[in-house]
Order: structure tokens, then sequence, then C-alpha cells
């Protein structure tokens, strides 16, 4: 069981005088958790996603975020002993994703000349030699090939990589078909031309082809139309029933909520997560506002 | 202000090249004209910004550059059987009377001093006649270049109802020629009504090579002429695609690719004229560049007081790798009749930061991310290509460049 941990995590946006967003936020979220993690806009929720997933945008201050991993997480692969504790702070963002982060984006980037093929089948060769790598040290049989020759924009390197066109071809059916996703999205460019909603499916089907443990899904309800945001329910509750993946759901609504029924939720408030519970809490947020969290916090305080 | 007639060009000279390829007389009469011109011609109009001209075409030394006795190539011509695809001499026996009324007519022979130079001392090219209602694809023609100079000239004639995709490769061949170089070409296209003309042309010179290039076309009523232009070599390239769309309904598409790097400097010219009714054209360029590369591109649209209805479009995207390349764009639209749908636009910038960050946080390293997001830039363009040799080749070069 992998656990995402974040311990009196501060933040700000890395520039000259750049504002400081979070305060000390303190997380966990394992395997086969849902986790919802609600708040007002600029309470830091997008802002602690993006730090999860390494955006060059924010410089921690203080604080850390720990990924835990145990034997399995990873399938049969064995996980050494000393790999098994991983400060995500000091990994480049494509290594977090390879041991099995995953950020969903709330406006994920169309990428023209890129197609969705291409795209994922080379995200996940990456995720799987990369991680061969974190784990094992540097791969010394396999030299550096000369890739120039048979990469193509359309399908990518041919030959490249430990999945193959054919195996992979059969995997996205697979997941597209969960989804409910169409079959001519494979040929399209990244996202180019998506509708808000098919960029959110689309967010889910890479998260279900990448089989992340931690995956940290930034308002990936917003913009979704009732029909929509089931298929997108369903992706992220297959994520976790199937694939064991620990969701932290990030969102302002309680829509959503009832189709991803979460464990725990949390509401941040300023740049810290100042009230968790179950369920039941999301209810009641809904019911009483923010304003009431607010004064509940600083009352006590 | 012209450049200085090399030493070592005479009316001899011409005459010796004349000769040695048993030109008819009025091919060397036009040699000579070209050569008496160059007193009086100026060097091509580059782009000048406050306080610095872009491209330095004076300094080019042709006096070392051009040596005109010495010039050698190779190659070869591909070509299905019902289209006529000749060295340009040889192509004299045969179609003689057809190439004296075209060479020359479509592309000013006495545009600038280049052009002229070019006319008065050109050994190479080809003769691509397409007869009436004839269907060719995939004429491929390849050059090596394997002198210290080498001036081409290549007519394209399309009769009516006819079509041609022809590609055109220019790379330098193993001859063992110290220093810089110089390459020059010259094509015309002469559609005729109804015809459709591919030209693809993919420049590989290496990097001591200086290259000036003219390609001009003439589109005749409900003709298409599609220029792809793809330039990756040289040290310097000046390159020009024109097209004029005077018959009535006629189309023409420019499509560019250039990826400089090193101190490579491409200086890359788009210009379309809409002098009938009903005409449309596509400008679509897309460059990227490494290192301390620059890039300068001028695009004209001039739509004529007479071309009425026309749609005129123009893209230009240059991507910057490094910060230490430089890139100036300026798309101009001249309008001179109301009835016209028009746009055109330039950019100028780097790799999108989010794009970026959203390709490697699915696990992507950021170099093969950015490589992805290079090769991805230059989709649209490979998309036209309809030679599929044409398009392997400049996907591999790309590839190549970015490893």
């Amino acid at each position: 069981m992998a656990t995402l941990e974040i311990k009196n995590l501060h933040a700000r946006v890395a520039e000259e005088d750049g504002e400081q967003i979070l305060r000390g936020v303190d997380l966990e979220v394992k395997s086969g958790e849902i986790h919802a993690l609600m708040g007002p806009n600029g309470s830091g929720k997008s802002t602690t996603s993006k730090i999860i997933a390494g955006h060059p945008a924010y410089e921690v201050t203080d604080g850390e975020i720990l990924l835990h991993l145990e034997e399995g997480d990873f399938g049969d692969l064995e996980i050494p002993d000393d790999a098994r504790t991983w400060n995500l702070l000091e990994l480049e963002p494509n290594e977090r994703a390879a041991l099995g982060i995953f950020l969903g984006f709330q406006y994920p980037a169309e990428i023209e000349g890129v197609t969705m093929t291409n795209f994922l089948r080379t995200a996940l060769n990456a995720k799987l030699d990369e991680r061969e790598e974190l784990l094992f040290g540097e791969d010394e049989e396999e030299e550096e090939e000369d890739v120039g020759y048979d990469t193509s924009p359309m399908e990518g390197n041919v030959d490249d990589g430990e999945v193959g066109v054919a195996e992979f071809q059969k995997l996205l059916k697979e997941k597209m078909d969960l989804l409910d996703m169409d079959e001519k999205f494979m040929q399209r460019y990244l996202n180019a031309g998506f509708s808000g909603g098919e960029k959110k499916q689309n967010e889910v089907l890479q998260a279900a082809i990448l089989e992340p443990s931690i995956a940290v899904l930034d308002e990936i309800d917003s913009g979704l139309d009732i029909d929509r945001l089931q298929d997108v329910s369903k992706g992220i509750n297959a994520l976790r029933d199937e694939q064991g993946t620990g969701i932290l759901q990030i969102t302002h609504y309680q829509r959503i909520l009832e189709y991803v029924e979460p464990d725990y939720v949390h509401i941040m408030l300023d740049g810290k997560v100042v009230k968790s519970g179950d369920a039941s809490l999301a209810s009641e947020l809904e019911d009483k506002g923010y304003d009431w969290v607010r004064e509940e916090v600083y009352e006590a305080a | 202000m012209s450049a200085q007639l090399p030493a070592n060009l005479s009316e001899e000279t011409v005459r010796e090249i004349s000769d040695a390829r048993d030109e008819p007389e009025w091919l060397l009469e036009a040699r000579l004209e070209a050569l008496e011109a160059l007193d009086t011609l100026e060097l091509p109009d580059v782009i000048q910004t406050p306080g610095r001209r872009w491209t330095n075409l004076e300094a080019l030394d042709f006096e070392s550059l051009v040596d005109p006795l010495n010039q050698s190539d190779e190659t070869t011509r591909e070509a299905p059987d019902d289209v006529v695809v000749l060295p340009f001499t040889e192509a004299l026996d045969e179609y003689g009377d057809l190439i004296e009324e075209r060479f020359g007519s479509v592309l000013d022979l006495e545009t600038n001093y280049l052009t002229a130079l070019s006319a008065a001392l050109f050994t190479t090219g080809t003769f691509i006649y397409v007869p009436e209602d004839v269907n060719a694809e995939d004429v491929k023609i390849r050059a090596e270049m394997n002198s210290r100079s080498l001036f081409s000239h290549t007519l394209v004639v399309t009769e009516k109802s006819s079509s041609v995709t022809i590609l055109e490769g220019t790379e330098s061949g193993d001859a063992d020629v110290e220093g810089e170089r110089y390459f020059s070409n010259l094509v015309e296209i002469d559609a005729g009504e109804n015809s459709y003309v591919q030209y693809g042309s993919l420049q590989n010179l290496d990097e001591d090579t200086y290259t000036y290039s003219l390609k001009r076309g003439d589109a005749g009523t409900y003709s298409t002429i599609n220029w792809i232009e793809g330039n990756l070599g040289s040290r310097l390239t000046r390159s020009d695609i024109e097209t004029e769309l005077n018959g009535d309904a006629s189309e023409t598409k420019i499509v560019g690719a250039f990826f400089g790097h090193n101190d490579q400097h491409l200086d890359v010219n788009a210009r379309v004229w809409h002098k009938a009714e009903n005409t449309t054209a596509d400008l679509v360029t897309r460059g990227v560049l490494d290192d301390h590369a620059r890039s300068v591109y001028e695009g004209v649209q001039d739509v004529g007081r007479d071309a009425w209805s026309t749609n005129s479009y123009q893209r230009e995207n240059t991507l910057m790798l490094s910060d230490e390349s430089e890139a100036d764009a300026s798309p101009k639209l001249i309008i001179n009749n109301h009835d016209t749908e028009a746009s055109h636009a330039a950019t100028v910038g780097q790799v999108d930061k989010e794009d970026l960050f959203y390709m490697v946080s699915r696990s992507i390293p950021e170099e093969t991310a950015r490589n992805m997001l290079v090769e991805g830039f230059f989709v649209p363009v490979l998309e036209e290509i309809e030679v599929d040799e044409f398009r392997e080749d400049l996907e591999e070069l790309i590839a190549a460049r970015l490893d």
C-alpha cells in the first residue's frame, strides 16, 4: 500500500516577493482511499495539487512530501528496501509520475500534432523505464539507441519501449470502453478541439492507463454535464476499485461526491487543512457554507 | 547598391558554359543579357529593423564563392512514364521551342543581381513537362552539390487538366571542397488551365554553403500551385517563394518549414499576388530555432484591384528553443479590392511551459516532451506533403536535429 504524506507544507509563488500560498498543509492519502479536498477559491487546493506533481511555478519554503511504498505497489515488481520512501520534493515531475503520482489537470493542455496514441504510449513506456531506473539504478544493458529513425509524429517511436504498438492499442481500447469514450479519440491530437467534458474524460483515461498509486484530481468535475459527470465518476471509482489507486479529489461542489463517495473529506482555508471528517462533512459544508468553517476554526483558535 | 562583378566572370565564361553544353543561340543570348544586366541590378531587398539589416547579402564574397567553370553535381531523377522529366540541357533537343517560349517567362531573370547571376551561369536543373490530362505522382529529383558553386534552373510546365507532385531534394555530396560554397536555385512553374502542381523542396546543404533560391509560379485559370519548402541546411539561406494568381479561380498554398541550429541564418519569404477573380491563397510557415540560429520571415499577400472575391490567409509561427536564437517576422497584407476575406498573423515564442509540464507530469522526460512538442509543431506542414518520401525525409531530418 502506497501512502502520500504531506507534512507542514509551506509554499509560495516562485518569483521575487511571490505570494505565500500554503501555510502548513498536513494530509495523508493511502492507496484505495478516496479523499475529497474542498475549500473556497484561493484557499490553496490547486496549488497543493500542483506542488505534489512538481510544478515549477511554486517554491516550497518548508515541510515535506513523502511517498511511502510497499511490496506489491508495483505488481510483481520487487521494491528494494532502500527505495521504499521517497522525498518527492527532490524528484523531477516525471520521476514523481514514474513512482505513481498522477495529477489530473483542471485545465488540461491542448497539444496539436501529438496524437493521443503516441502521447499515451510514450508516457506509459517512459513510466516503466523511469521507475526501473529509480528503483534499481541506471540500466546498463540498454545502450542509448538512435531513436532518430523510426519515429513518427503519428505513432511515436515504433520500436521503442516495453509496450509495443499492438499491445498498447488493446490496452487503450479496453480503458476507453470502460470510460465510454469513442475510439476515434485515439488518432486525435491530445486534447486539441476536445470539449470540456472530453478533456476531463481524457484525464481519467490517462490515469487508467498509467495506473498511479495516488491520483490527485484537480476539479475534475468542473464544467461537466450530468452524463459526463457519471462517466467520469465511474472511471474514478474504477481506478480505486480495480487498480487500488488512492484518490485525492479537489472540488468545490458536493455534486460529484454523490457519485464518488469519499472516505474522508478535508477542508482547506487560507493555505491550511483546517477540518477533516467523513463524507458527512461535505453535506454539512453544503448546508452551512465556508463561513461556518471559518467561524469554527478561528473561534477555536 | 549592386555587388561587385567577380573578376572571373566575363562574356567568355558564359560562352564557354553555353558552348560546352551545345546550347541553342537563344539561350546563349539570354545568358549574355543576364550577364550584362548584372552591372545595374541590385541584391534582393531584405528586412530592416531600426539599426539592423537582418540578412547581409552584401557581405558575401562572390569573388571567392563563385567558380563558374567548375560546377559539378550529381542529380537523379525518377518519374512515371507519361511525364517528361529531363536534365535541362538534354531537354533542349526535343523541347527547345517550348523551353525558349517559357524560360524566364514566369520568373523575370533580371529580378535582381542573384537571379541574373544564376541565369548567366546555371549548369544544372530540370525540365518537367506534364501533358494534357496526365496525372503524375512522385516525381523525385535529388541533387548533390559537388563543387564550390552551383547554379540550377528548373522549369515546370503543366498542360490543361494535368497534375503532378514533385519532390526536389538538395544536399552536399562527398566531394572535398574546402571553405565556403554557394548554391543558387531558380524554379519557375507555368501551371496551365485546371492543372495541379505540388512542388516540394527540401534543402539540406552542409553548413558551409550559402544558398539563394527564388521559386515563382504563374497559376492559370482553375489551376493550383502548392509549394512546400523545407530548409534545414546551409549556413545562410535566402529563399523566396512566390505565386501569381493570374487565372480566375486559381489557388495556391505556400507551406514552409525551417529548423535552424548552430549559427545558421534563414531568411524565408512567401508572397502571393491575387490578380484575378475568386482566387485563394494560404500561406503557412512553421520554423524552429535552436542555439544561435536566426530567422527572418516576410510574407506578402497582395490583393489587386481586379481580384474580386478573394480569400487569402497567412500564418507564420516561430518556436525558439534557446535564449540565444533570434527571429523577426513581418506578415504583410495589401488590399486593393474590398471584396476580400483575409487574415494574417505571425508569432514568435518558446515552448509552452504548461504544455511541457503537462507532458512531464505523465512521466515523459523533459527532453523527450520538448522533442514531441517540436515534432508536433511541424505536423501542419507534414500533413500537406503528398510525396511520402519527402514527408519521411523531413521527419527524419527534424528528429535527427532534435537528438
